[in-house]
């Protein structure tokens, strides 16, 4: 899905768990994410705590959409 | 030196019976001493009892385990330690294997992630277990109980089960026995001078949420990669807690006759040195995965062996921890094996693995677990059809009005298994 969106012109960020994969597949901007069957969340904290991890998720994701880049890159930071 | 004698004590039939023991090769089961064993959990409503034999028309479904009922006869601990009894270090003096009967534990656990296993036909073809006589164990949890409690139930009650049956085996003189020695590490290169030391890196499915492997009662998610003698497998230290895809789930059955350690084994002193068994897991961090797989690779170093086997469980992300383990045992200089199987797709066309490397250049895989089968109407059914359509490899339609069941073949227990404990191969 990645890779066909953008294909019809939109840059995309692949939020996810086992980067190893995204990588293979060929996404291009990678977002790790928390956990595979909680890639948003993290049921270890409390709800307050999980939306500041979301939160902060999501931000890191609109960086990784607003950035040019040359290569395959994971945005750890 | 590791010794373990294995003592096989052939069984050509399971019957009920007043009295529980085994004579002449069948083993005879008292119904209600059972009954009594299983009903001491009380979460546990009611359990029901069958057997299934080779080439009879019976399904069995929901399949959750399979264990093979084993005693401990001389030397420390007893089977399935950290579960039934202390986490006392086994696998040394002697064991008796009721071989030719299984324990199979049945109930819907979690509905789509049980297995089918067929006593005759097409699908007997695909899973092991229809060549033996099967003890079976319908059970069925009190009401409101969570999955997880159902699953602990279940699988307390088949290794409950699995030693008392065992235990009728303990005086008794066995068909045939096997001796399986470890030197440690000195002894084993002042032996074997000149032949290739060869470890074998496990992993135990560990992904949680009803996904998990217990190695001496410890959850194998919590643990880091560790090392085991291949003896204490035997004695049924690692046990499936699994609710995963049937094909490629290893039953505790599996681990107890895990055909990598039995191969290793057979080739020890004669074209290798087997060094011993790194267990590693499959959690779904990426974090831990890193962390296992850089610990697999270290013991590995460690061990300063020249080549190693590498086994996986399950798919899907747990192919990136079977890809991480081969790539960096190889950057240290020491020869990989991978064993899988494959999902790729019904007609075989599509990416086998979720990951990959070229690294990986020697694999071995169990089949495609897409490859769709159809499996005639039995006879009887022992646990129920409820949950065909449901099951991982099964789609709504799959259970036909006339008994047929058309889908993939996920659904059968042991069918693509990635310990090559099947006869499915591709070259």
């Amino acid at each position: 899905m990645v890779k066909a969106i953008e294909k019809a012109g939109f840059p995309v960020v692949h939020i996810c768990t086992v980067t190893p994969i995204s990588m293979t597949v060929g996404a291009n901007r990678i977002v790790p994410a928390v956990a595979i069957p909680h890639p948003l969340g993290d049921p270890n904290w409390d709800l307050e705590e999980e939306r500041a991890i979301r939160r902060s998720l999501l931000k890191k994701a609109f960086h990784a959409l607003t950035t040019e880049v040359e290569d395959q890159t994971i945005f750890e930071d | 030196m590791k010794r373990l004698e294995l003592g096989y004590v052939n069984i050509k039939d399971v019957q009920f019976a007043d009295k529980s023991e085994v004579r002449d090769g069948v083993l005879y089961v008292n119904q209600e001493e059972i009954k009594a064993i299983v009903m001491e959990d009380e979460t546990i409503k009611n359990v029901s009892f069958d057997i299934a034999r080779p080439g009879e028309s019976v399904r069995i479904t929901p399949v959750k385990d399979v264990i093979e009922p084993r005693v401990k006869v001389e030397g420390p601990g007893g089977v399935f330690p950290g579960m039934l009894c202390k986490p006392e270090t086994v696998g040394s003096g002697r064991t008796h294997v009721l071989r030719g009967c299984a324990v199979v534990t049945a109930g819907k656990i979690v509905g789509f992630q049980e297995g089918i296993i067929d006593m005759t036909g097409p699908g007997a073809k695909y899973t092991p277990f229809s060549k033996l006589n099967n003890f079976v164990m319908v059970i069925e949890p009190v009401d409101g109980l969570k999955q997880h409690e159902y699953e602990h139930a279940v699988r307390m009650a088949g290794f409950k089960v699995a030693a008392k049956l065992g235990e009728l085996a303990k005086e008794l003189t066995p068909d045939e026995v096997k001796v399986f020695e470890t030197p440690n590490v000195k002894e084993g290169i002042e032996m074997y001078p000149n032949l290739p030391r060869v470890a074998y890196v496990q992993m135990l499915q560990s992904q949680g949420l009803l996904h998990d492997t217990y190695v001496y009662g410890v959850d194998a998610k919590r643990s880091l990669s560790s090392m085991i003698f291949p003896t204490e497998t035997m004695d049924c230290a690692i046990v499936s807690g699994n609710c995963v895809s049937a094909c490629d789930k290893n039953t505790t059955y599996h681990h107890q006759n895990n055909p990598v350690v039995a191969d290793l084994f057979e080739q020890h002193g004669k074209t290798l040195n087997f060094v011993g068994v790194i267990i590693t897991n499959e959690n779904v961090y990426l974090a831990d995965k890193q962390r296992s797989s850089d610990w697999a690779a270290k013991l590995a170093e460690l061990l300063g062996v020249d080549g190693v086997i590498v086994s996986q469980e399950g798919f899907g992300n747990p192919d990136t921890d079977l890809i991480m383990n081969c790539v960096k045992i190889e950057k240290k200089g020491i020869k990989t094996t991978i064993i899988t199987d494959e999902y790729a797709g019904q007609d075989g066309k599509s990416q086998s693995l979720a990951d990959a490397d070229p690294l990986a250049t020697a694999v071995v895989t169990g089949g495609n677990a897409n490859e769709v089968i159809t499996l005639p109407k039995m006879d009887k059914v022992i646990g129920t059809l409820d949950y065909v359509d449901k099951i991982a490899g099964g789609h709504a339609g799959s259970l036909a009005a006339d008994g047929t069941i058309t889908a993939e073949l996920q659904v059968i227990t042991g069918a693509t298994n990635e310990l090559g404990f099947n006869c499915l191969s591709a070259r």
